[in-house]
């Protein structure tokens, strides 16, 4: 092969390096970035209409369908974050026995999704783990079965703001304010203020009058 | 991303057969060229303004005659961009904050046109004017947070480039390219339109047996 030949299959080997880049957005996250804060409010709600709240001592948790009621170090922490956020809003926390105008709920959510891997996609399974790595250079992968079946959950946290002020006269609870976070790092005690506080920041509209 | 890659491996190949010549007319010329892109109008505005330095070019091109030729161009470029985090309305009295980030990649194939003026000359320096047109594969994410929206579409892309192609040696059929294009792709989702660009190219031209 001449020099001119090699050079170019140097090059294009560059190339084919190069064209492997494709930089994975995943990758280029931090945990705090892979967070996502959503709120959403009911626009007939006046939120300054309501001076007081109270909050459930425990939180929901909600998994595939079935529910219970926890209160571990990290629930205590939301518990105690939208207790701070609320006042700062000009809330006053009143016993659930004094009529509070507000009732706030907090939701541990766990989705579990299941699926089916099909082993025959597994073609790379050899760039992954050279054979080489167990002392067999030169083999390829068998897998005597086609298909196994995987789960994958998801948790999220909601907070839930509940209209008890009007409830007997409309003959119903109306959901007023919905918090939700997802993502990476929910369930720990140390992101909880500062997940609280992203949600109340962007909720400008959440002001008693008092 | 794996076509592509098999795709480039099948041109590596195909290099090892790479002989000189010194006429261009019946001879198939291979061109491999690094890319980088430079968004431009509603893309670089709305989607990412970040130039894409993840490219490549790979086209095949046969002498009609010593002044023109004809083929086929294939392409990947991979744009990606992060902004801070920020607010986003995601729905009715809904709001988001998040990290946004976008991802698109795009692979032309077309239909491609090379006219190098002074082919006759016998100039060392060979400037060319190219023109191609086909479809683009474009594949968009679109990420808050860790949660991405995506779609994958294929566009209708015109393509026009110039440059200078400059032989290794005298009357050498083989040399280095270097280049620039203007890439119009239409382009309409997520309320995004056109994916315009600017694309400099360097890499290399041989023929193939």
């Amino acid at each position: 092969m001449k020099t001119s030949h090699l050079f170019t299959a140097g090059l294009a080997g560059m190339l084919l390096f190069l064209a492997s880049c494709k930089k994975e957005p995943l990758n280029q996250l931090t945990q705090a970035e892979s967070r996502i804060y959503i709120s959403s409010y009911d626009s007939a709600a006046n939120f300054s209409s309501f001076k007081t709240y109270n909050i459930a001592d425990s939180v929901a948790v909600i998994r595939d369908g079935s529910s219970s009621k926890q209160l571990t170090a990290v629930d205590q922490a939301y518990i105690d974050a939208v207790n701070k956020y609320m006042q700062q809003k000009g809330y006053t926390l009143v016993g659930k026995d004094q009529s509070p105008d507000i009732g706030i709920n907090i939701n541990r959510i766990y989705n579990t999704t299941t699926g089916v891997i099909d082993y025959t996609d597994y073609l790379d399974y050899g760039t992954y783990w050279d054979p080489y790595y167990w002392g067999y250079a030169g083999y390829g992968y068998y897998v005597p079965y086609a298909y196994g079946v995987y789960q994958v959950s998801e948790g999220l946290l909601s907070i839930d703001m509940l209209d008890l002020k009007n409830a007997a006269t409309k003959g119903k609870i109306d959901l007023l304010w919905n918090g939700l976070i997802r993502g990476e790092g929910i369930f720990n005690a140390a992101n909880a203020d500062s997940g609280i506080q992203t949600l109340f920041s962007q909720s400008t509209y959440l002001k008693s009058a008092q | 991303m794996k076509k592509i890659t098999i795709s480039f491996v099948c041109l590596l190949i195909l290099s090892a057969f790479a002989l000189n010549a010194d006429a261009q007319k019946g001879q198939l010329k291979l061109n491999l060229d690094y890319s980088s892109s430079l968004p431009l109008g509603n893309f670089k505005k709305d989607l990412i303004s970040n130039a894409s330095p993840r490219g490549v070019n790979g086209s095949f091109m046969y002498g009609i005659n010593n002044k023109w030729s004809a083929g086929l161009s294939l392409g990947y470029q991979d744009y990606y961009q992060k902004y801070p985090r920020d607010v986003y309305t995601t729905g009715d009295h809904e709001v988001t904050s998040a990290v946004l980030s976008n991802s698109i990649q795009t692979m032309p194939v077309l239909a491609k046109a090379m006219f190098t003026p002074l082919a006759d000359s016998k100039a060392f320096i060979q400037p060319y004017v190219s023109l191609g047109t086909g479809i683009s594969i474009v594949d968009f994410s679109q990420y808050l947070g860790e949660f991405s929206s995506t779609a994958t579409n294929a566009s209708f892309t015109v393509q026009g480039g110039a440059g200078i192609m400059v032989p290794f040696k005298k009357n050498s059929g083989a040399g280095f390219n270097l280049g620039a294009g203007y890439n119009y792709t239409a382009y309409n989702k997520f309320g995004y339109k056109n994916l315009n660009s600017l694309a400099f190219n360097a890499g290399i031209h041989f023929p193939l047996k």
